[in-house]
């Protein structure tokens, strides 16, 4: 998993507005934040940097594999 | 179904999408009539909504490029609003970008034309010193704005970015995919896209328009630049503005271990204040160390030798991609920034690094930002120094403008924040100006309700290939380092075969099941637009030079090409090429 955890979230959209490639959506039901598309996710860690609580937890490892030039 | 079930559901396909994940979904398939997959939408497309937004100028783009061209017409006396694909401060490479350099014309290290001289030689002459001469004329006022709204104290640039918007009022339409521009009487009038929140299309009425909507990859790994999909480009493509630089590369690597994470890869650089970097020119980050893994990776018996082979007085080894005498590593050159321990700056130090990239230790893989080129090189072909394109009221800038204010390599550390920041403020002031002298043009009603179908279709259509899908494609065709790094005539035509086949295929065919997804179709028409720019750009380049290296053009052609390369759609929708000498403007249209 990318994005892989979000506990304690307060509902305060800012993951959601954060994120660059739209993988964090707002269950508006519920009012807590929610990874839709993890698959998606850049790891880029500007949710976590941004979030008030410090609710977002990452791991480096993409979920789906990743088409490098060489290795 | 609730929405926990649902993103278990999609993170399921996305995973299914890749080539060993295909395999086993299509054992599960009914065994007739199975592909292209059905569309299952849910999100209801007949329920979007239109809003009509006007403005003098329009600012497209919402970082450090996009920033000051926004203030900047502002301060000039236009009506202004930005639009953002993501949020202000935090898409695009802007939140990432740790170095601004600032040149202190009062007291410089090195002499305007001193400056300028090795510029040009670093970059072989595909600089245009116009374009490297703002950056010394107004690099240091920009930084002083930026130091003033705080974005030097903290590591997020949202924050610091809202001041001065905030202060002016500017509006900021945020989380709005732009995917058409709008020209009529020959000038651009508007622009429209879809929200990423809402069931919404926003249909904007501008009297003239500034891109700030950085450059863009194959949504490759290690680098921060998946929502960079050169979507300005493509769209002012589109309505005939000339592009240029496609055949230009960035080489950076990512690291072997976790290669799919950027945070990662940089060692943690997003989490550190920005800085300023002063005068140091390097020839740095093409294709030198794709060239290196090509020829020890495997029994390579053709191809020349490498053309810095033969110098061996040269303390650089490397075969391959040439450099400049006078940039060769370990020759005197300019002093060094002083080591430092983590980060961008530890790219160009001799200092103690950290393991892996991009630090060039450790474990590499290639490709981190396949599909980009060098930053400034490639975008909108400017007709004057303020980035005005072709196309009347349509200006770009930062990695949306095909500045060469660096040339086809990189050549100053802390440039591109400096360039997007300089060249923003020059087309802003500009584009309010511009302005102020033209009526309003109203978008047709009928072409408003083609764009809004040509928007929609991917959620409409009911069998179809999955944007992830054909974007995996793309990446395995364009990505590994035979391809754009090392190319080759042949081996070019062959990936041609495939774009050709996805673009005209497989592209009318993308389907979309919600906002998120309908956002990756779009991406993902204009990644494969880039792809086939990109291809052909590079087969038209009979020479290396900086990041373009061929194999079967090893050497640079003094004779036929100090020339950049412009690309343009003709009234028939061919992709025109055409060569445009270093030492010219194009024509107006």
């Amino acid at each position: 998993m990318p994005i892989n955890e979000i506990a304690g979230c307060i509902g305060c959209n800012t993951c959601v507005e954060t994120c660059p490639t739209d993988v964090i959506q707002m269950d508006k039901e519920h009012k807590k934040a929610y990874i839709a598309y993890p698959e998606d996710c850049q790891i880029c860690h500007l949710c976590r940097l941004y979030c008030p609580v410090d609710a977002i937890s990452i791991t480096p490892e993409k979920s789906i594999p990743v088409v490098v030039s060489w290795r | 179904m609730s929405d926990k079930i649902d993103i278990s559901r999609r993170a399921f396909i996305g995973v299914a999408g890749t080539a060993i994940g295909a395999t086993a979904i299509a054992a599960n398939l009914p065994s007739i009539g199975a592909p292209p997959q059905p569309n299952k939408p849910n999100i209801d497309s007949n329920s979007f909504t239109e809003e009509a937004l006007k403005t003098d100028v329009l600012v497209i783009g919402s970082g450090i490029a996009g920033l000051f061209a926004a203030v900047k017409a502002h301060d000039a006396g236009a009506k202004v609003i930005m639009v953002s694909k993501g949020r202000l401060g935090s898409s695009g490479l802007t939140p990432f970008g740790k170095g601004v350099f600032s040149y202190d014309k009062n007291n410089p290290k090195m002499q305007p034309e001193e400056y300028l001289a090795k510029v040009a030689d670093s970059a072989i002459g595909t600089n245009n010193p116009v374009f490297t001469r703002q950056l010394l004329e107004h690099s240091a006022d920009r930084v002083a704005e930026l130091k003033e709204w705080g974005f030097f104290d903290s590591p997020l640039c949202n924050l610091s970015f809202s001041k001065p918007m905030n202060e002016r009022n500017i509006p900021l339409v945020e989380r709005v995919m732009m995917t058409h521009l709008h020209k009529e009487n020959g000038r651009v009038v508007g622009a429209s896209g879809f929200s990423l929140n809402e069931n919404k299309i926003i249909n904007f009425s501008a009297k003239t328009i500034i891109l700030c909507t950085g450059s863009g990859g194959f949504k490759p790994s290690g680098f921060p630049m998946c929502d960079l999909t050169h979507d300005g480009t493509i769209m002012a493509y589109n309505i005939g503005a000339k592009i240029t630089g496609k055949e230009w590369n960035d080489g950076h690597p990512a690291s072997a271990k976790n290669a799919g994470s950027s945070y990662d890869n940089w060692h943690g650089q997003v989490e550190e204040k920005p800085s300023t970097t002063t005068e140091d020119i390097h020839h740095d980050l093409g294709v030198d160390l794709n060239y290196q893994a090509y020829i020890k990776g495997g029994p390579v018996s053709m191809g020349p030798p490498g053309r810095n082979e033969e110098k061996t007085n040269s303390t650089n080894k490397i075969a391959g991609p040439y450099t400049p005498e006078a940039f060769h590593k370990g020759n005197s050159g300019p002093p060094q920034q002083p080591p430092q321990e983590s980060g961008w700056r530890s790219l160009f130090s001799g200092g103690k690094r950290p393991e892996g990239p991009p630090n060039m230790q450790g474990e590499s893989v290639g490709g981190s930002t396949a599909g980009m080129a060098i930053h400034k090189s490639e975008g909108l072909v400017p007709i004057d120094e303020t980035g005005l394109s072709n196309i009347p009221g349509l200006w770009a800038a930062g990695d949306a403008l095909g500045s060469y204010m660096s040339g086809g390599i990189y050549t100053q550390v802390g440039s591109s924040m400096a360039g997007s920041s300089v060249q923003g403020a020059i087309a802003g002031e500009a584009a309010a100006k511009a302005s102020k002298t033209v009526d309003r043009i109203v978008i047709p009603k009928n072409k408003l309700a083609q764009t809004k179908a040509d928007i929609l279709a991917p959620l409409k259509r009911e069998t179809g290939y999955s944007p992830a899908w054909v974007t995996q494609i793309l990446q395995s065709v364009m990505i590994p380092n035979f391809v754009l790094y090392i190319k080759k005539e042949r081996m070019m035509d062959a990936a041609l075969a495939y774009v050709e086949e996805l673009k005209e295929h497989h592209a009318p065919m993308l389907m979309a099941s919600d906002r998120h997804h309908l956002r990756l179709a779009h991406e993902t028409m204009n990644m494969l637009i880039t792809a086939e720019m990109k291809l052909k750009a590079s087969m038209m380049r009979t020479e290396s030079r900086c990041s373009h290296y061929r194999l079967d053009f090893p050497d640079i052609d003094y004779k036929n090409w100090q020339a950049w390369i412009n690309i343009h759609k003709d009234q028939n929708g061919e992709m025109i090429f055409e060569k445009q000498p270093f030492d010219k403007w194009p024509a107006y249209s």
